[in-house]
């Protein structure tokens, strides 16, 4: 039950993507994102669709990963897509029946949404699968350094992430593993409506916090017995550098943006 | 109830790159009155082996019978399985959570559907078998001792009766002294009539309370013989990453200086009565 989540996990792998410097990676998601919202039609997004293709197939993970990561937020996009076709009045109607009336703008319009959701969560999949916790956080740190200026605490906002993210697998083992030593005293956690269920949560939720609350006392000590005093003057294990890899995915993505816009410019949709 | 596993197979996370082969038809049966020792290095599958005895996780190739029941069969009455079968987990004092022990002990037994009246003695029952006086019912389970708050742990698994109790590693981390109460506690619960199964890293335990040991390699069934005969293979078990009990290496090296004391002694007490009968009492 608690298995079959793959947003946020890392799948170690050695592609051209995995190599990338986390930064790199980290930008050219966000680039991607602005291409996803700069595209106005779907001829922008059949481009960026290949070009995600592409970067999926460089990275090496199987698409089915990439899929099952979309199964969670399918919902959303099923609800962004009912929503729009329902609440769009404009456009000629395809379709009637009583209230409810369905148009060929709010297909088009609910679809463009769809798309545009789908493509943004398969990009920033594409970021987490290949990109360690820990190199990302590296990533986010350095990128957020010149804040450091405005007294914006970069390092600890990356310690928080980092610590936050490494400990995910350990809290999902350790709810795990309550779950089943709770089942085996006869708790029932699948069935009954859903003021039962959330009863049946407690024997889960005590144990876990409390078991949290054991882990942070430990780690803090911990990082205090290996002397950790903040950000200050801390050097690194792995000093991230660009190389020429970086400059291929940054050029590419410029490509990519710079033909969204010529798309709009034209006016091809 | 007898507990019969059949070419029982479990792979975890199958087509992935974290693919492992957790069991590897593994073929055995727990008889009633038995005391089992589940031995094996990290990794060697007894955890999950032990799961599968109480349908935690349901068998995806092989069988597990419980008391004749096919734990694998669609629809089969988990809770009476669970009921039968009651697994101590590692570590089981991570798993309390009412604001009495009272009420964490009787987590189980109401699941059972059991009204209060029977909930109350059970508690009370399961309690006193594992040392706790009625005084420890109002308490939070978080204000105990270590030890005593995973005799709470065992008692939440004694107040549904099991037939077997199934428990790994129930010693790890206390203290010599708590060792020792809790094993002799275990051996007095096995006494009164529940089958026991119980991992552990301890080859000295294993070899004073076990009447039969099962050691896993690798997912599969190295060995499954009463302890004597397990302990015969100490090379054999060495290259496993197990050992053997220290009587036992005492035995082996006073051999190798000539004193010969027979083969098959395991327990200190023969080894004790072994020496004692070749040398004179002293």
């Amino acid at each position: 039950m608690l298995k079959n989540i793959t947003i946020g996990q890392y799948f170690p792998g050695n592609s051209f993507v995995h190599r990338l410097d986390p930064r790199t990676k980290l930008l050219w998601t966000v680039g991607l994102i602005v291409a996803v919202f700069l595209s106005g039609g779907f001829a922008g997004f059949a481009v960026i669709f290949g070009y995600v293709l592409l970067a999926a197939r460089m990275s090496k993970i199987h698409p089915r990963f990439l899929i099952r990561g979309l199964r969670p937020v399918l919902y959303i996009v099923a609800f962004t897509f009912l929503l729009n076709i329902f609440f769009q009045g404009e456009g000629a109607p395809l379709f009637s029946w009583k209230f409810i009336t369905v148009t060929d703008m709010g297909l088009r319009r609910a679809a463009f949404l769809a798309v545009r959701l789908v493509l943004l969560i398969t990009a920033s999949q594409l970021l987490t699968l290949t990109t360690s916790a820990i190199s990302l956080t590296d990533g986010m740190e350095s990128l957020m350094r010149p804040l450091t200026r405005l007294r914006f605490p970069a390092h600890e906002i990356a310690m928080m992430m980092s610590i936050a993210l490494r400990f995910i697998p350990t809290l999902m083992e350790e709810a795990d593993k309550i779950m089943k030593a709770q089942m085996a005293r006869g708790a029932d956690f699948e069935s009954g409506n859903l003021f039962r269920r959330a009863k049946a949560m407690v024997p889960l939720l005590v144990p876990l916090f409390v078991s949290a609350f054991r882990r942070a006392d430990e780690l803090a000590m911990a990082m205090e017995a290996r002397c950790y005093h903040g950000g200050e003057g801390r050097t690194r294990l792995r000093q991230l550098r660009y190389g020429k890899n970086d400059l291929c995915a940054a050029l590419s993505l410029l490509a990519l943006v710079a033909v969204i816009a010529l798309f709009n410019a034209l006016g091809v949709f | 109830m007898s507990i019969e596993i059949r070419e029982l197979t479990h792979i975890y996370m199958p087509g992935t790159p974290f693919e492992t082969r957790a069991l590897d038809n593994v073929s055995l049966t727990i008889h009633d009155g038995d005391f089992v020792g589940v031995i094996g290095h990290t990794g060697s599958g007894k955890s999950t082996l032990i799961a599968h005895l109480n349908a935690l996780i349901r068998p995806e190739v092989g069988h597990v019978v419980v008391g004749g029941v096919d734990v694998g069969e669609k629809g089969q009455s988990l809770i009476e399985i669970r009921r039968e079968v009651g697994l101590v987990f590692q570590y089981p004092e991570y798993q309390l959570f009412e604001e009495t022990v009272e009420k964490d002990v009787g987590f189980g037994p109401r699941n059972l559907g059991l009204d209060e009246e029977a909930v109350k003695t059970r508690v009370r029952e399961a309690l006193s078998q594992v040392g706790m006086g009625a005084d420890a019912l109002d308490k939070s389970p978080f204000e105990l001792s270590g030890g005593q708050k995973r005799r709470v742990a065992i008692a939440g698994v004694l107040a549904m009766k099991p037939g077997t109790l199934v428990l790994d590693e129930p010693t790890a981390g206390l203290d010599p002294a708590g060792r020792e109460e809790l094993l002799a506690l275990i051996q007095g619960i096995h006494k009164s009539g529940v089958t026991v199964v119980m991992v552990t890293h301890s080859m000295d335990d294993a070899a004073r309370l076990c009447n039969r040991l099962i050691v896993l390699n690798h997912g599969r069934v190295a060995f499954d013989a009463a302890p004597g005969e397990v302990f015969r293979h100490a090379e054999e078990l060495r290259q496993m990453g197990l050992d053997v009990p220290e009587c036992v290496k005492l035995v082996q090296a006073l051999k190798a200086r000539g004193m010969d004391l027979g083969d098959g002694l395991y327990r200190m007490e023969d080894v004790r009565a072994a020496i004692e009968r070749k040398v004179g009492k002293c």
